[in-house]
């Protein structure tokens, strides 16, 4: 590690233990080790159920998912934290929400045959339960303003369809996988310094892009001259980011013979890019809606 | 498994041959009906089959026909199954849940056995729909009768709605419900669902026991009119108040409210209670009162039950383990009618137990020791590692894991781990298997220096860069997923190393 940088980045990890289910903090560990390699400090203040925490203090904040019951807490606490949450964003920190965080970042999420959950209402996104789990490798194309292209690779678990509206771009455009609702090619979605995505993995230490997109925007938001991130040895996460985009791709080329096979037989391929073993039957009630 | 749920009838009956005497008059068309075998000569057809695959699978090495073995019996008769049941006196018991189903059918079946019981069982892990048919099959005669007094099953989560209706359990075990595989099985809640409806299934003369420990498995079916038996511990000592990361019914599951701990074991499970809404802990039936370690690996146990205060040394490490042993012992006091066993009996059962391969199993490598580790899920994962820690020295590591259809595709649970635990005492990794890059990537996140991880998905390869990097009289410690850990025990088993696991 290096010494003499003296920039720390603060990150308000939300529900930790409520909503953390698929190596959601993998993504925590992921900016806190690049961080780390590169000398900038960070701190990490945890926030559960009951607690709220300063987020205007806050340059980066962490939201993910979990299971409907765990997913309906979290939208009862959060409407508590709701203010001060959505002012913070509307300051520009950057928030990185993922499948359930991501769904109460919209305006509601109504499972089949529950009530509806409210949503903190930051992004313009409106969800819905579906009949089927899309579950499978995703690649999405992404472009951040850059004006470099970008692919982000991971894995979704969701029955929950996302629908934009005018109010929030998609985060990127799918190559493989269902991504926000297997129908449009729309996969997460922006709005100011907030980034929600379907995919876990977790998404972050295989995208080492997208983390480090994160940090210089939460350094920006902390600083007014952050200066350049120093780049890495990204070795690992190359190779680890090839291997989930092949496994993504195979996927595609599956369904792609699959597609021709049915067509051939004169009948229509409906629903999502997932492959066979993927779609799975939703059953009835809560217990299949979305993480 | 999709070949045979494809040619599975849905209902029964269909796709099967009429019934004999149902007085039909034969349609145009079917009148060939008569040369076609009965239901019995195809029963008896699919029995031998099965049986004769097996011999030729285990003469040609080809795996010892684990599943083969059913998945034969199967294509000729998909009733196989039922009918085997239909035919059989023997009390059956069904194992199930997250972690700890081989192990504690083996503690089960050494019990059984100790008290005068013979018993038929599946093989180590085989716990899919043609395992459960494989064991069927092969302990049964050519009329299907089986001989076992005691039919032993471990039988999938997801699996294991598929198997209940033909082979209705006397008594059904859940050891506990992690997240595990949840790209195979959805949601904790769909599961634990799925499991609930088995047990609502159940008459009232069978028996479900539950672990009390598992809030969520405790909550099952409280309805139903099945017997409940609740085991559990209760022993006093330091035990942390506070759940590990990866632990999952952390909240009552009736109000969602946040629960509170007397004594945490592993992971979730431990004495809760809700200081919301009351939901606590049930009354144990049977009650691992202490739990003291025993000189060797492994702990020495005092148990109460309805049938007697048993003091069992449980030669395999880990509170995971005791809970094993307490679920066997449940299983065991639970069978109707009861019967007798001695504690002496029971002890020298318990004690000469050895784990079942991949279980922390050691084996000789020349010159050189092999720990084999199978690991699965978070729960799992941590609990073998915190044995592996205790033990002396820098760790040199193989880690593999693949996707398969029994492995998953999804291996986000890596990062629910415990792996920074490991990294300090990492001496050397090696990763392989198809998904090799992404155990890499998790172990250079957990802290291990990229410069003592090499990344080689071949298993053979791997195997022996890994252990050629350990150096004589040190052990090699593998840990991975299903399909890995029998692949690079298949090739231990080619140098001569382990015996074959059909052999186990």
């Amino acid at each position: 590690m290096t010494s003499g940088d003296s920039r720390t980045i603060r990150i308000c990890y939300l529900y930790p233990r409520l909503l953390s289910v698929a190596g959601d903090r993998g993504n925590l560990f992921a900016l806190m080790q690049r961080c780390a390699w590169r000398g900038i400090h960070y701190r990490v203040t945890e926030a559960d159920v009951g607690e709220v925490p300063d987020f205007t203090q806050c340059d980066l904040v962490m939201l993910h998912g979990g299971q409907d019951r765990e997913m309906g807490v979290a939208a009862r606490d959060l409407a508590a934290k709701s203010g001060a949450l959505r002012e913070a964003i509307e300051g520009d920190a950057v928030v990185i929400a993922v499948c359930a965080g991501y769904q109460l970042l919209g305006h509601s999420y109504a499972p089949v045959g529950g009530p509806p959950i409210p949503g903190l209402g930051v992004l313009d996104v409106t969800t819905e339960g579906g009949p089927t789990r899309f579950i499978g490798h995703v690649a999405a194309e992404c472009e951040l303003g850059s004006g470099t292209k970008r692919v982000l690779t991971g894995f979704e678990n969701h029955s929950g369809r996302s629908y934009l509206g005018a109010g929030a771009q998609p985060l990127g455009r799918v190559l493989a996988g269902a991504g926000n609702n297997g129908e449009d090619g729309t996969e997460g979605a922006r709005y100011r310094e907030v980034y929600a995505t379907y995919l876990h993995g977790p998404v972050l230490p295989k995208n080492p892009w997208l983390a480090d997109h994160l940090l210089s925007r939460a350094l920006a938001h902390r600083y007014t001259d952050p200066g350049p991130l120093a780049p890495l040895g990204d070795r690992a996460e190359a190779d680890a980011h090839t291997a989930a985009l092949r496994l993504a791709r195979r996927q595609t080329g599956k369904l792609r013979s699959a597609t021709a096979a049915m067509s051939r037989l004169g009948r229509s391929v409906r629903g999502p890019a997932t492959t066979r073993r993927a779609a799975r039957p939703a059953g009835s009630g809560a217990a299949w809606t979305s993480r | 498994m999709s070949i045979i749920a494809s040619r599975r009838p849905a209902k029964p009956g269909t796709g099967s041959p009429a019934k004999p005497g149902t007085g039909s008059p034969a349609k145009p068309g079917t009148g060939s009906a008569a040369i076609h075998p009965s239901a019995q000569a195809r029963f008896t057809l699919a029995l031998a089959a099965g049986k004769a695959a097996g011999t030729a699978s285990r003469a040609l090495r080809a795996g010892g026909g684990t599943s083969f073995v059913g998945k034969v019996a199967l294509r000729i008769d998909p009733r196989v199954l039922g009918k085997v049941a239909a035919a059989s006196d023997a009390h059956t018991v069904i194992v199930t849940g997250s972690n700890g189903k081989t192990t504690t059918c083996r503690m089960l079946a050494a019990l059984a056995q100790a008290g005068g019981l013979t018993v038929t069982q599946n093989r180590s892990g085989s716990n899919l729909l043609q395992g459960v048919v494989s064991a069927a099959v092969r302990g049964s005669d050519l009329r299907g009768r089986m001989g076992a007094q005691l039919f032993l099953l471990e039988v999938d989560e997801a699996t294991v709605r598929r198997v209940t209706p033909d082979v209705p359990p006397g008594t059904f075990l859940i050891t506990n419900i992690f997240r595990d595989q949840l790209d195979r099985f959805g949601e904790l809640y769909s599961m634990a669902k799925a499991l609930e409806s088995v047990i609502e299934a159940l008459p009232a003369s069978a028996t479900v026991v539950l672990n009390a420990d598992d809030p969520l498995v405790a909550s099952l079916a409280p309805g139903a009119p099945a017997r409940r038996v609740h085991f559990g511990i209760r022993a006093g000592g330091a035990s942390p108040l506070r759940p590990e990361h990866s632990a999952d019914t952390i909240r009552c599951v009736r109000c969602q409210h946040l629960l509170s701990y007397r004594a945490v074991y592993l992971s979730h499970l431990g004495d809760y209670e809700c200081p919301e809404c009351g939901q606590a802990r049930p009354d144990l039936d049977i009650a691992v009162t202490s739990v003291r370690p025993s000189p060797g690996s492994g702990s020495e146990i005092t148990a109460q039950t309805p049938a007697g205060t048993f003091d069992l040394q449980v030669p395999l490490p880990g509170v995971h383990n005791v809970y094993n042993a307490a679920a066997a012992l449940a299983s065991w006091t639970a069978l109707a009618p009861p019967r007798p066993l001695v504690p002496a009996q029971a002890q020298r059962a318990m004690a000469a137990l050895r784990p079942a391969f991949g279980r922390l199993e050691e084996i000789r490598a020349g010159d050189r020791r092999v720990v084999l580790a199978f690991v699965k899920n978070p729960t799992a994962y941590n609990a073998t590692l915190r044995e592996v820690l205790r033990r002396p020295g820098r760790k040199h590591v193989l880690a593999a894991h693949s996707n398969t259809v029994v492995d998953g595709e999804d291996f986000a649970w890596l990062w629910d781990v415990d792996l920074e635990a490991l990294v300090p005492q990492l001496a050397r990794l090696v990763a392989c298997g198809t998904r090799a890059e992404e155990v890499a990537l998790r172990f250079k996140y957990a802290g291990a220096d990229p410069s003592i991880t090499q990344v080689l998905p071949s298993r053979t390869a791997a195997l022996q860069a890994a252990l050629a990097a350990t150096p004589p009289g040190e052990s090699l410690y593998i840990f991975a997923g299903y399909t890995p850990m029998r692949e690079l025990r298949g090739v231990m088993q080619r140098r001569g190393w382990v015996a074959p696991s059909w052999k186990e």
